[in-house]
């Protein structure tokens, strides 16, 4: 098992920052998921890490060592691209014993490390084919084949499942888990997809614009997040948002919303609000509740019922803000007009407006 | 492959379209036109060796048109072997074999150092590619004659002027530029991610480019064959000036050939020499056409 530091890393192209002053550690073992927009950074960064390009500033560490001025070959990890890069004209075994062949490992070894992966990965039978002779799928478990027969307890993951159908992403998701569990080894993987995001990590890193917005389990980023952007990027709808004004008041700290009145009361504020402040109020659709009562929180319009199933969606309109609620099916049976919400404080998140950040 | 494709459409029962005159004018006269065209390149080929199979007073006697009387190859020999090129009698026979000793390292070294210079300029992350590109065009397009006088004093100051070795490395500068564009075109088409792995892997600049990139390049490694080996087997000027005399190439020794004159114009012989001299590109071009189109096309598309 390694560990990665990474120190204040950036990376630019020409005059394009692309990664800036990006630090984070990767502990031994982790499974850590690169999560964000297109375009935003993660495979420059896992690139970074790999030892593909060079660095413009930052120190990369494995296990304490430095390793920014090394070679990929010389990091010793198994690696998975985006688009497989299988060698064509190899045939799967072929493709697997490559890295080792340049190794100068041995060949009773190189026998004995394709057999044990491509046990593990079930492409026994297809070791002869060439990789255009395999369907999606298989050229995806190939290419992870081809990172496992290093010995090595560090891998690289760029978006391994985005070229795939739904149906087997999610079978390869689940497998691609058990595999972290088996090899008890660090996994560093990159996805847009917040699912696999959710559901592989141990922490995800959430980057946009060249800057790593919050790095927590995914429970923390899903219930805390750190920032307005992390808020609206995580959760499928989003957290909704509010924007509010800060008072002090005899009664504690209130936020005025259109002509609502929320009370902050026992909200734990890392930082000390000021009096007057702009703030934006997050909440998650599942942590609203649909309230019968005479005095409920907020007053909303019902817009539309969505049924999904499991649960409903309910999208109303609030103040000019439009919010979804996630209810029951038989809660949202025959709603419409005027409708009454509240919910609890410690299920709040607040944000300040200049910055952006959790308050 | 191309069984299957005629197979199919007959399999399908079409539909049986009207007849319209206009339309079978139309097909007539695209027929017609492909004929005179097919005509036009192939009338010149025919005469030559229609030509080539008389006898001097046949074609002293005869039209240029008329077919031979009877096949009759002696002309083919006296051309191979015994015609006289100035005062030797040896035929061409001796310009075949420094032909091919002039060609074939020519287009080996080309191919191959065009092949890494384009997968250099592609592949991986050179300094200033874009302007060793321009470079590269501008020696594709400056007409060589005037390169040819610095080039001969270059070559005897280091002394190989006069030899194969000198001709062969005349051949090879004057290929590199269009050659490595044509593998650099088809190389940028190349996964970049493709490099990466192999570099994960461990392979370096080298082992890359023969383990990896090489074998995938078969059909416009063909493309770059077929250019290279064409343009040096017919190459007259810079055989005739770098060459020397002792190791002059067919195309030189054919000159000489048809211009030296004992007694009547053997013109039987001359055509046949001739054919014998662009036999080995043509046979070129027979075999290998469909891998041609197939390199040039897919380079099309990709690049
Ligand atoms: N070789 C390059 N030259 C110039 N700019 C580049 C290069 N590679 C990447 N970029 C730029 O760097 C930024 C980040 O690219 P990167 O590939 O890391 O994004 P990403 O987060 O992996 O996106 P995606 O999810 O689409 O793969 C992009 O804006 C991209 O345009
Ligand atoms: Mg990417």
């Amino acid at each position: 098992m390694i560990g990665v530091q990474i120190e204040s890393l950036s990376r630019h192209f020409g005059a394009l920052p692309v990664l800036r002053d990006i630090s984070m550690e990767v502990q031994p073992g982790e499974f850590t998921v690169l999560l964000g927009p297109s375009g935003c950074g993660k495979s420059t960064l896992l690139a970074s890490i790999a030892g593909l390009d060079d660095l413009q500033g930052g120190r990369i560490l494995f296990d304490s060592a430095d390793v920014s001025d090394l070679e990929p070959a010389e990091r010793n990890i198994g690696m998975v691209f985006q688009s497989y890069a299988l060698y064509p004209t190899m045939t799967v075994r072929q493709n697997l014993s490559f890295g080792l062949e340049v190794a100068k490992t041995s060949k009773a070894d190189i026998q004995e490390r394709v057999t044990w992966a491509a046990q593990l990965l079930q492409i026994e039978p297809l070791l002869d084919r060439k990789p255009s002779q395999l369907s999606g799928g298989q050229r995806q478990r190939v290419a992870i084949g081809r990172a496992l027969v290093r010995k090595t307890n560090l891998f690289l993951f760029d978006e391994p499942l985005s070229n795939l159908d739904a149906k087997l992403r999610t079978e390869m998701r689940v497998e691609i888990k058990e595999l972290h569990r088996r090899l008890g080894a660090t996994f560093i993987y990159v996805t847009h997809d917040q699912v696999e995001a959710m559901t592989l990590a141990t922490r995800i890193a959430i980057m946009q614009g060249g800057r790593i917005e919050q790095y927590a389990t995914p429970e923390d980023v899903y219930e805390r997040p750190a920032s307005l952007f992390v808020a609206s990027f995580i959760g499928a709808p989003p957290m909704n948002l509010l924007p509010a004004t800060l008072k002090q008041t005899s009664h504690g700290v209130v936020a005025f919303t259109g002509d609502h009145t929320v009370s902050l009361k026992g909200y734990p504020f890392k930082i000390a609000p000021a009096d007057g402040q702009p703030i934006v109020i997050g909440i998650r659709p599942e942590n609203i509740l649909i309230d019968g009562n005479v005095a409920p929180t907020l007053r909303a319009e019902v817009v539309v019922v969505e049924p999904l199933g499991a649960d409903t969606l309910v999208w109303v309109d609030c103040a000019a803000n439009r919010m979804a609620v996630r209810t029951h099916p038989k809660e949202a049976k025959g709603l419409s007009g005027s409708i009454g919400l509240s919910f609890k404080v410690e299920n709040l998140s607040i944000f300040s407006k200049d910055s952006g950040l959790r308050l | 492959m191309t069984m299957l494709q005629t197979a199919i459409p007959s399999a399908v029962p079409r539909r049986a379209r009207k007849h319209r005159p206009a339309a079978a004018i139309g097909r007539l006269g695209l027929y017609g036109f492909l004929v005179l065209a097919a005509l036009f390149f192939a009338i010149p080929l025919i005469i030559m060796v229609s030509t080539s199979l008389k006898t001097v007073e046949e074609i002293r006697t005869g039209s240029i048109f008329m077919l031979p009387q009877a096949l009759d190859f002696s002309a083919w020999a006296k051309a191979w072997s015994s015609a006289c090129i100035g005062r030797q009698c040896e035929g061409i026979r001796g310009g075949l074999w420094n032909s091919i000793l002039i060609m074939v390292p020519s287009t080996a070294l080309s191919v191959l150092i065009s092949a890494l210079n384009g997968y250099a300029l592609s592949l991986w992350r050179i300094r200033h590619a874009g302007l060793l590109l321009s470079a590269l065009m501008v020696g594709a397009f400056i007409p060589y004659q005037v390169m040819i006088y610095p080039l001969v004093r270059m070559s005897s100051t280091i002394g190989i002027y006069g030899s194969i070795p000198a001709v062969v490395l005349v051949h090879v500068l004057f290929g590199l530029p269009i050659l490595t564009l044509i593998f650099r075109n088809f190389y940028s088409a190349l996964p970049e991610e493709l490099i990466k792995a192999a570099r994960v892997d461990g392979a370096g600049f080298f082992r890359i480019f023969f383990r990896i990139v090489l074998p995938m390049s078969t059909n416009v490694i063909i493309v770059a064959l077929i250019l290279s080996v064409t343009g040096v087997w017919n190459d007259y000027l810079l055989s005739l000036i770098f060459a020397g005399r002792e190791n002059l190439p067919m195309t030189v020794e054919l000159a000489s050939l048809v211009s030296t004159r004992i007694g009547v114009p053997e013109y039987n012989v001359n055509m046949a020499a001739t054919i014998i001299t662009a036999l080995p590109p043509l046979l070129l071009y027979l075999f290998s056409g469909r891998y041609f189109v197939r390199g040039i096309t897919a380079g099309a598309v990709k690049g």
